[in-house]
């Protein structure tokens, strides 16, 4: 990763005046208006690097973010900005110099505005700094140089292949408390790249900051959780197509899977329209307006719908293990609303008001006829159509609703033969 | 009561609006008629066929975030198979039969002496069902407060956007969705050649409500539901012996120092277990029902008898009726719905979530799945981490797991290490006298990250939920170490199985 600019600043200059906040905020020795610049670690694993090139010259000012020069390792070349706005003063380690150890010296940098005739070229500082006075936070890290190990320490300057992190706080305990004893402040936190999840930052991230472990390897695990975080949907193997055909044809068969024979069958019921005929001219008359039969018997149909006793048929498992589970007490058994809708078809087309002389023995036939009857229902001679005098209001209803669809009709009957005027006004 | 409430929707309403029909009408024009119904039906957001725990929980939250939604449920009852013959009912049994074998064989050396124990299974029995109703009826009352339809029936897709219902109580309706989930859920596997009675030949369903104690029982499959069941009717009398195809038990899915310790375990309780052991045939014609079994690598066939055979060996999606031909939607060989990442089926307006699709068959994997789907459709974005699902077994001692158990991290080259801390160390565990188990972690021997817990003992199935949360963010085991963990308890074992792991424990 190459956010671990080892580069060393005075990080002091964050006072607005600089010259006096700077040497105001510490009491480090170091901290003069000349600042040691040693080879940036840019990445953990990272001991050593080649110069490429310096984009500034001595005595040339730079700003904030302005490229100062060019690193190459084995891994790329990368490009070192500065962090805060200064003065090269002088250059020691030139573009093209080889295998430069991290921490070395390779310039001296001043303060915007000195006078760099007066200015002394500080000692080079070999010695490792101890890592506590950098973990006071950025004021008070003032020293020039990272230690002779890779150890990062405070910087002024951020590389820019890497960036800078915010990380979700509180931290782990982990990390919090390895931050500490290694003296990691908030500033060396933040270049360190989280792979936890949501961008949290683990124990692996800021040991392998630290080069205790292999850099690669909390990214290598965070992607191998990511992995395992979906589900395995390569290699699906479909159906094969024989045998879903065969589940499909059954299901042609039979509509209701748990119950793979339904008989359909047809319950008749005759309706004289007669009465409903009248109500629609009598409707006509007075109020003038013309009500199609249609109405009468869709209102009909909606009326006799409600409340219809349950259909019989072998209890499911379900209900089974509801029953041995005391549900079904709960469940109260009640009628529930149907769906049905009569299909209607004139018994004879060409008499129009009719009444239903001998069919009236064949209705009450039919009112009290057990299933087995019905297997021989009364052939009544019928066509398409809807008559205003004697109708048969037919249903096909799978065996099981046949109670059901018998109230239905005989419900519709009723209506439609005694009281059809109370469906409209 | 709901579905009775939303069918005059259906049926009234095109009724009135086709009253300009002519005077005469042909027949075939009539029976056209009731087609038109269900196609002016107005059109929900979300369509759910299955009130499972997929299915109610994606209702629910469905209705939390404004959406129209409707649930079809043909059970007559919510809560699928889990509260209805599975999770809720065997934990019942589980606990009410713990109890009772604790006070037949753990009570004088606690210093309580019982006279007469008797058992009353009906009331065993009764005292689940109460449990289950309910929890039943409070997922119809959360529809309710949510704005959930409830339609009881069975439900299949007539094309893309239009389900037709068979209602429960007769007669059919149909709906249309601009989105559907199918949340169908699963069934248990038949075992080919024994036909399930649900008296001698069972499965789990059959294994929650049996009249009698049987003498003797076979258990086909030593994964988790068949041990559960076993050790049910273990502690109430029964001699169970558990055959098993595979050289574990619990699933291959447990850590294997796990199985083998909870086999040791249930042994000593007084199951039977046969591992290796393929069943060949069934036969349930004579007086006790028969398995012809061999060891896998062949040559030991003999026969076993039992008064009740339970077949335990999974799960398989369930899909029967639901029409998925009608609509084009393939499965996988394993009669899986076929889904994408985000659960979209080859149809992006329908999605699949729970058992009847990918993933490990679990409650709990549903719910989180039902939650994400709702929050695609609704928000755009949606997931389930399914590196951090946790599996709990709930014998006595409890076995929980989440994360990668050390097989599998063998298997794919993974390096990891091993902490342990046996609840014997274990205050809370001693004080109890209950210490028979472990906890089990696995992390990363580099950057110390959790890679998976294993425990078997006391409440495992409670602790786990902290091995979940740490795997959730990325923690490592000294993460856990470093927090502060209530003493006495169980929990500390969790705690200093941490401290093994990238240290030492202080108490072992």
């Amino acid at each position: 990763m190459a956010s671990l600019a080892a580069v060393c600043r005075a990080t002091a200059r964050l006072s607005s005046n600089p010259a006096v906040g700077a040497r105001a905020f510490t009491s480090s020795s170091r901290c003069l208006a000349a600042q040691n610049f040693t080879m940036p670690a840019l990445s953990p694993t990272m001991t050593e690097g080649n110069i490429a090139a310096w984009n500034v010259k001595e005595g040339d000012s730079f700003s904030a973010g302005d490229v100062l020069l060019e690193i190459e390792t084995d891994k790329a070349t990368m490009d070192v900005e500065a962090q805060e706005d200064g003065v090269m003063f002088k250059i020691l380690s030139q573009g093209g110099a080889k295998g430069v150890q991290v921490g070395t010296r390779i310039a001296v940098v001043a303060e915007p505005g000195d006078d760099l005739s007066s200015l002394e070229v500080p000692a080079e500082e070999k010695a490792s700094q101890p890592a506590e006075s950098a973990s006071k936070g950025g004021a008070a890290a003032s020293q020039a140089s990272s230690s002779g190990s890779s150890q990062p320490q405070s910087s002024a300057v951020k590389t820019s292949g890497g960036g800078s992190y915010e990380h979700k706080l509180p931290l782990l305990p982990s990390t919090g408390h390895l931050a500490a004893q290694k003296g990691l402040s908030q500033e060396d936190l933040s270049k360190i790249k989280p792979t936890g999840p949501n961008g949290r930052l683990l124990k692996g991230d800021v040991l392998a900051f630290l080069g205790t472990i292999d850099a690669e390897t909390p990214a290598a695990i965070s992607s191998r959780f990511e992995k395992l975080g979906h589900l395995d949907l390569s290699n699906i193997k479909v159906a094969a197509p024989p045998k879903k055909e065969e589940p499909a044809k059954k299901e042609a068969a039979a509509p209701a899977p748990k119950a793979p024979v339904v008989e359909n069958l047809e319950i008749n019921v005759p309706v004289s329209l007669s009465k409903v005929v009248e109500v629609q001219n009598k409707i006509n008359d007075t109020l003038g307006v013309f009500l199609p039969l249609s109405t009468f018997i869709s209102r009909a149909a909606d009326v006799a719908n409600a409340d219809l006793p349950p259909a019989s048929r072998q209890p499911t498992a379900e209900e089974l293990f509801d029953q041995v589970l005391g549900l079904d007490k709960v469940k109260a058994a009640r009628g529930t609303r149907g769906v049905y809708l009569p299909q209607i078809s004139a018994i004879t087309p060409s008499s129009f008001v009719s009444g239903p002389p001998s069919k009236k023995s064949d209705i009450i036939d039919i009112l009290t006829a057990k299933p087995k009857k019905r297997a021989s229902p009364p052939v009544i001679p019928t066509v398409p159509g809807l008559s205003s005098g004697a109708n048969v209001f037919s249903l096909v209803v799978p065996k099981a609703e046949e109670e059901r669809a018998q109230v239905f009709l005989e419900r519709c009957k009723a209506i439609l033969e005694e009281e059809p005027g109370r469906l409209v006004l | 009561m709901l579905a009775s409430r939303l069918i005059p929707r259906y049926t009234v309403r095109p009724v009135v609006a086709r009253s300009t029909l002519p005077k005469v009408v042909s027949a075939p024009a009539l029976s056209q008629w009731s087609r038109a119904y269900s196609a002016s039906s107005d059109e929900k957001d979300l369509v759910i066929i299955g009130g499972g725990v997929a299915g109610y929980v994606a209702a629910i939250k469905a209705g939390q975030e404004g959406l129209n939604v409707a649930c079809i449920e043909k059970r007559g009852v919510l809560g699928g198979t889990c509260l209805n013959v599975g999770c809720i009912p065997s934990k019942s049994l589980l606990n009410n039969s713990h109890l009772y074998h604790q006070i037949l064989h753990d009570t004088k050396n606690r210093g309580i002496e019982v006279g007469d124990v008797k058992l009353n299974l009906a009331n065993l029995m009764k005292a689940k069902e109460s449990s289950v109703s309910g929890l039943t009826k409070g997922i119809e009352f959360l529809f309710k407060k949510n704005g959930v339809e409830y339609i009881k029936g069975e439900g299949s897709f007539v094309n893309e956007h239009e389900i037709k219902v068979a209602l429960n109580d007769g007669g059919e309706t149909s709906v249309k969705g601009k989105n559907i989930l199918i949340a169908t859920g699963s069934e248990a596997t038949p075992f080919p050649g024994l036909e399930i009675d649900e008296k001698r030949v069972i499965t789990s369903t059959g294994a929650l409500s049996l009249e009698k104690i049987p003498e003797s029982m076979l258990v086909i499959g030593g994964g988790i539901i068949g041990l559960e069941m076993a050790s049910v009717w273990s502690r109430l009398g029964t001699k169970v012996t558990v055959v098993e195809f595979l050289g574990q038990i619990g699933g291959p899915g447990m850590d294997t120092e796990v199985s083998k310790t909870i086999q040791k375990l249930l042994k000593k309780q007084g199951l039977e277990f046969k591992l290796n052991t393929k069943v060949l045939s069934g036969d349930a014609s004579g007086e006790k029902v028969q398995l012809n079994v061999d060891s896998v690598k062949g040559g030991k066939e003999e026969t076993l008898d039992a008064e009740t055979v339970l077949v335990a060996i999974g799960r398989r999606p369930y899909t029967a009726g639901l029409g998925l031909e009608n609509i084009g939607l393939e499965t996988d060989e394993r009669g899986r719905v076929i889904i994408d990442s985000e659960y979209r089926t080859k149809h992006p307006h329908i999605r699949s979530v729970g058992d009847v699709t990918f993933g490990p068959m679990l409650a709990h994997k549903a719910e989180e799945e039902a939650v994400a789907a709702i929050e695609h459709i609704k928000k755009g974005h949606g997931h389930v981490n399914y590196a951090a699902i946790p599996s709990v077994m709930y014998t006595h001692p409890e076995v929980a797991w989440v994360g990668q158990s050390e097989q599998d991290l063998k298997n794919q080259n993974i390096p990891y290490r091993v902490g342990t801390f046996p609840f014997s160390a274990n205050s809370r565990a001693k004080t109890n006298l209950d210490t028979d188990g472990l906890v089990k972690m696995l992390a990363d021997p580099e950057t110390d990250r959790l890679l998976g817990v294993h425990i078997v003992g006391p409440n495992a199935g409670e602790m786990i939920a902290e091995g979940t949360l740490a795997l959730e963010y990325g923690a490592s085991s000294e993460d856990i170490a470093r927090t502060c963990h209530a003493h006495p308890t169980l929990a500390e074992a969790f705690k200093e199985a941490a401290m093994a792991t990238h240290g030492k424990a202080i108490h072992f």
